[in-house]
């Protein structure tokens, strides 16, 4: 141990055993330990507190402002946050964004489960394949990827034309209303769902389902008392990566969603946008933010690491 | 025959009020201009051998030949700014731009605000001998808002026009339910009609049929005013956010680009959508070609009133005399009819030169030749009285 320390720390002078020694040795080693942590962690740590939390910290500052025809004006008051709360057009807009939220999360953990188990317990040597062609999307931009949903859900789309040249009436729930910005919403996010899931799936051990069979479980139940809590933390990871967009999304529902779908995003956009109504555009976006926050506490409460596995131990 | 849709998504995004964006970049300008200083005692001496004159203008007014024309006869220099909205070219030239730029451009009523605001000086018209060529419908005082308030000084010249009518497939909609704007609210079209997503020309464009409906458009205004759908009362705000939120049930979708109301048109999917005029002059282009099996008609100015809009160009009041000499030489050529009709079919704008003896009956047609006494009576795009309460107007319509 000594000649290790003394390897990592060249200029440390050999002392005598006891207390002094160990604390001015345990005490140039931390400091070793903090040089090198903040060196490492520094850059990524100014990153984030210049890339995040200044807009952040600006955002709830202009919350408190007043804007008049165009201009912000520093006039520190509540109103902004009084308007959001007793207009009743901001709270139809978030409980939208809510719904839709919601309905898209659940729709992506039904259809994710089933994909990321098989891909993580029968891929094989294809797995990793498999898990790349989920992000193919991704080589796309996301208003190429509306506009191709577009082209297959609108009313001149693939879908409806077929049908009509087939004689049969166009599909109306697809074209410019809530569901088709939902089924957008689950195209866009589903990988997400997928690879979290699937991260998890794929360090499970699934000669417990083995013993539990070989016990007398019967597949659904060794699901829901082995697999399912044993993959929770992947799960929950998912469910905040695609809730949380899902809440603030805008672009989806502007193109899919049709009149009835104006979303808490969307507004959001436009005061920052059109309206140039950037104080009340700030203090929803405030609101946002510790919506999400809560959303996160939430999922983030249900964590058992230790029935999840993941006990952190082999980091102590 | 075709035209060039270069601004199909950018048009309306073009015309918007002061953005924080603006302001940033005109401040980043700013910044630019005091930290290269230094230098320009060097860059003046390159200037001095030849004459540049310095633009802040729209980008689909950048015609190579046109330039290329200019920059031979005058032996000058062209160098142009581009900007998007008439709000970032004012912020640039308000901080500090009019010592950078000579020529700069906006509508609506963005140039009397520019020389009222000192950041732009009188055109002579008497150097523009091309002014001749321009409809009388686009001059003062027939068109006041290219002379200041008192008339006494000409503050721009102008350049093409363009206006925010109502498109229809006449094969669809009966004719009688044409030429008003009660058409974007006729139950008989239900899902057939679409509108853009911008909130203030759906709220101007309804604000006048408000107005219309309550008879208060002719009426005495508060402010002692003629009418300006951009300027309404609060019960004429109510009145149009009403009419808005009954024509929302009417409504296929509120369109974000042109590409998509063209398709949605021209799947027949939309029968009736107030726009630029772009997917009409496409649509009917694709008529001529025999590419589409029913009929286009644009509504310009419906019977109760309409939008519109007419680009210019202003000479800066930093310009020294050399340069507004130039500026003028510059405005003169550009109204040039040889010119004009390249610059109307480049661009796919109405123009406000008198073309008509150098265009084909079907672009006279197009480009609306023969209608400039009724552009000449649109409102034209100004800013809200109050965004706040229109965004206000426009959320309750959204979330009904």
């Amino acid at each position: 141990m000594a000649g290790r320390l003394r390897r990592l720390l060249p200029g440390l002078t050999p002392m005598s055993a006891g207390t002094l020694t160990i604390a001015t040795r345990k005490t140039k080693l931390h400091r070793l330990f903090a040089y090198r942590f903040a060196m490492l962690a520094g850059p990524g740590a100014l990153f984030i507190l210049v890339a995040l939390l200044l807009p952040l910290l600006s955002i709830v500052v202009f919350s408190f402002w007043r804007t008049q025809s165009y201009e912000l004006f520093a006039d520190w008051n509540l109103d902004n946050y009084r308007v959001m709360l007793s207009e009743a057009a901001y709270r139809v807009f978030f409980l939208r964004s809510l719904g839709m939220a919601l309905a898209v999360t659940l729709a992506c953990l039904v259809i994710a489960w089933p994909i990321a188990y098989f891909i993580a317990k029968h891929g094989g040597r294809y797995r990793l394949l498999l898990v790349l062609l989920l992000a193919a999307p991704f080589f796309t931009g996301v208003i190429l990827r509306i506009a191709a949903l577009q082209g297959l859900f609108g009313p001149i789309g693939i879908i409806n034309m077929t049908l009509t040249e087939l004689g049969i009436p166009p599909i109306q729930a697809l074209m410019y209303t809530p569901l088709a910005a939902i089924i957008g919403l689950v195209y866009l996010y589903l990988p997400f769902m997928i690879t979290a899931v699937y991260l998890s799936v794929i360090n499970f051990n699934f000669e417990l389902l083995e013993v539990a069979k070989i016990n007398g479980a019967r597949p659904w139940r060794a699901f829901i008392e082995i697999t399912w809590p044993l993959n929770w933390i992947g799960t929950a990871i998912g469910l905040v990566v695609v809730f949380i967009p899902c809440l603030a999304s805008a672009v989806t529902q502007r193109f899919l969603g049709g009149t009835q779908s104006a979303s808490f995003g969307m507004s959001l956009a436009q005061q920052f946008g059109e309206t140039g109504t950037w104080a009340l555009g700030s203090a929803m976006g405030v609101a946002l933010f510790f919506s999400s926050l809560v959303a996160i506490l939430l999922i983030g409460r249900s964590i058992n690491l230790k029935r999840s596995g993941f006990t952190g131990a082999i980091n102590r | 025959m075709s035209i060039a849709h270069t601004r199909r998504i950018a048009l309306p995004a073009r015309r918007v009020g002061t953005t924080r964006r603006a302001l940033l970049k005109g401040a980043a300008i700013a910044g630019a201009g005091l930290a290269f200083r230094p230098m320009a005692p060097f860059v003046s001496n390159a200037e001095a051998a030849t004459p540049t004159l310095r633009l802040l203008m729209w980008q689909p007014y950048a015609i190579n030949e046109t330039i290329a024309e200019f920059e031979s006869k005058f032996g000058a220099k062209f160098a142009p700014t581009f900007f998007d909205g008439n709000s970032e070219a004012f912020n640039k030239m308000k901080v500090g731009g009019t010592k950078d730029f000579d020529i700069v451009q906006g509508d609506g009523f963005w140039p009397r605000l520019y020389f009222r605001q000192g950041l732009t000086q009188a055109v002579d018209y008497g150097k523009i001998p091309s002014m001749a060529n321009v409809f009388p419908d686009f001059l003062p005082p027939k068109f006041p808002l290219l002379a200041d308030e008192s008339g006494e000084h000409k503050v721009a010249a102008p350049n093409c026009w363009g206006d925010y009518g109502i498109t229809v497939n006449a094969s669809q909609v009966a004719p009688e339910d044409i030429g008003s704007i009660a058409l974007l609210l006729n139950d008989k079209y239900k899902g057939k009609i679409s509108t853009n997503s911008r909130f203030e020309e759906n709220i101007a464009l309804m604000g006048i049929l408000a107005a219309s409906n309550l008879g208060t458009i002719s009426a005495e205004r508060p402010d002692g005013k003629p009418f300006n759908p951009y300027n309404l009362t609060d019960a004429e705000l109510e009145e149009t956010k009403k009419l808005l939120i009954q024509q929302k049930k009417l409504l296929l979708t509120r369109y974000q680009d042109y590409d998509a109301l063209d398709r949605l048109m021209r799947g027949g999917a939309v029968w009736a959508a107030p726009e630029f005029t772009e997917t009409y002059r496409h649509l009917t282009v694709l008529k001529q070609d025999g590419k589409l099996d029913f009929d286009i008609q644009h509504v310009l100015k419906p019977k109760e009133g309409g939008l519109g809009w007419v680009d210019t160009w202003m000479i800066s009041s930093g310009a020294d005399s050399e340069r507004v000499e130039l500026a003028h030489h510059w405005m003169d050529s550009f109204l040039k009819k040889d010119n004009y009709v390249r610059v109307v079919r480049s661009t796919g704008y109405g123009g406000t030169v008198d073309l008509r003896d150098l265009l084909t009956a079907n672009e006279i047609e197009l480009y609306f030749q023969n209608r400039s006494s009724e552009a000449s009576q649109l409102h034209m795009f100004d800013q809200p009285s109050s965004p706040e309460k229109w965004e206000r107007i426009w959320s309750d319509v959204e979330a009904s």
